[in-house]
């Protein structure tokens, strides 16, 4: 049993919920113990653009909170991951940075060590659990559907301070949907931003970013889209409408979290697993369990 | 201490002001000796094609010290931090970090924040999350919350005076 302490950071734990359900549905049938932890606040990093030294502390509390109770850390969210992982790199290089935050913790009664490491969905299904360990638990392959990957920018870069995927040539969830039993194809438009982060001043062009992505990758003739972020996944799932009518698109994409296929190939329930959720269009393919 | 504080030109910014200007003179020397303009940050720009922000530009800006004027300019704000910039530049200037401080000092010169950010900064002081729990639509258009879907509650400060002083007290404490 690998134990885990969740990080749910915001904007999963706030609205989108079938990612949530997905990981605490499909992650124990592969032996990990999620622990739920009080007192976690936001990571910070939506807000870099307004105090960056914000972000930094958020972050080094969150992380601090988990090794009061000596866990690693698993954060589903891709920018909450990059918050987290920022700190622990910026932190481990700058002592002064470092007794300055601690300084700050103090008040919460916290410490910051460093000690807790870090994983998100994809590497934690590809690095620590493996390939070969997913395959022995699918009970319903995820036959005749190509799938599309979408990593989210911020689980591919900066590579300097370490990401969970290769930052050119992302591969993993390929190979994790491959073990399903899906079929996957490059595209050229993979790297291709959601636009998430301007929702908060520039909501038109988020739209479009978003809408331009998902009409590429459906004119590729994709029967569906997988990511692994919540705030990618509001964009492509719930507003893909929006983003639709943004670029003139008439837009019919179903759009997964890589865990809720995961939980189909497993044979769970697709209400345990959030489907109903889903804003876009997932009844078009036929998956897994009931 | 408040938003108030954390957002205006109150005199506590004045040491924040400070901190950033030396973060971005740091990046200027830097920059002045790496950067050779070879614009590979601008053809990968994701902000590029839409909202016409060219990365390549905003490290030549700096490197002539038009620092105020950036500040004062939108274009600052299109950046959607996708860190591509910053992978790819053979130098290693990520403009993403020199748009992250022009941002900083922005909000510090007590300049209007656009957007939602006020909002979402006023919602982690008072409860530490972006927002509070919402109710969201099933396909067949049902509202449902958290614990209608069997998730637990979900995690907060658990001493909110403590979490806002600290909070509060990162407008003044040095860089």
């Amino acid at each position: 049993m690998k134990k885990y302490a969740l990080y749910p950071g915001c904007v999963m734990s706030t609205e989108q919920y079938a990612y949530e359900m997905s990981v605490r549905e499909s992650l124990p049938l592969l032996g990990v113990e999620l622990i739920d932890l009080q007192g976690f606040s936001c990571c910070g990093e939506p807000l870099k653009s307004v105090n960056q030294l914000l972000t930094l502390y958020l972050s080094a509390r969150n992380l601090a909170i988990a090794e009061k109770q000596k866990l690693d850390v698993f954060a589903p969210c891709a920018m909450c991951h990059l918050a987290l992982s920022e700190c622990k790199w910026v932190l481990g290089k700058n002592a002064d940075m470092k007794k300055r935050m601690n300084e700050m913790l103090a008040t919460e009664d916290l410490k910051y060590e460093g000690t807790s490491k870090l994983v998100h969905t994809v590497d934690l299904l590809h690095d620590h659990i493996g390939i070969e360990e997913i395959k022995k638990h699918v009970t319903k392959p995820l036959k005749g559907v190509k799938l599309a990957t979408h990593y989210g920018c911020h689980i591919i870069r900066p590579s300097e301070i370490g990401r969970p995927v290769d930052s050119e040539h992302p591969m993993k969830m390929e190979r994790i949907l491959e073990a399903l039993g899906a079929e996957t194809a490059e595209y050229p438009e993979k790297l291709d931003c959601c636009g998430a982060l301007l929702q908060i001043n520039l909501d038109e062009s988020a739209l479009t970013k978003s809408g331009q992505k998902l009409k590429a990758v459906q004119e590729h003739g994709f029967d569906g889209l997988v990511d692994v972020c919540p705030w990618c996944h509001k964009m492509f799932d719930a507003r893909q409408t929006k983003a639709g009518e943004t670029v003139a698109a008439k837009l019919d994409l179903p759009v997964f979290y890589l865990t809720q296929l995961l939980g189909l190939a497993f044979g769970i329930d697709k209400k345990k697993l959030g489907l109903e959720l889903n804003l876009s269009p997932v009844d078009n393919i036929k998956l897994g369990g009931k | 201490m408040s938003i108030v504080d954390l957002t205006s030109m109150g005199e506590a910014q004045a040491q924040l002001r400070t901190e950033i200007n030396e973060r971005l003179a740091r990046l200027q020397d830097e920059i002045s000796d790496y950067c050779f303009q070879c614009a590979k940050c601008t053809s990968g720009c994701e902000a590029h094609k839409l909202l016409e922000l060219e990365p390549h530009k905003i490290v030549a800006l700096l490197k002539r010290g038009l620092i105020d004027e950036m500040v004062n300019s939108d274009v600052i704000w299109t950046c959607m931090s996708c860190f591509k910039c910053r992978e790819r530049c053979p130098q290693k200037v990520a403009p993403v970090e020199i748009l992250f401080a022009l941002k900083n000092m922005a909000v510090a010169s007590g300049k209007q924040i656009p957007g939602k950010y006020t909002a979402m900064l006023q919602s982690i002081l008072s409860i530490g999350l972006l927002q509070d729990v919402q109710s969201v639509t099933t396909h067949d258009n049902k509202m449902v919350k958290r614990d209608d879907l069997g998730l637990p509650a979900v995690s907060k400060p658990m001493d909110a005076a403590k979490f806002q002083m600290v909070l509060s007290k990162l407008a003044i404490e040095k860089v």
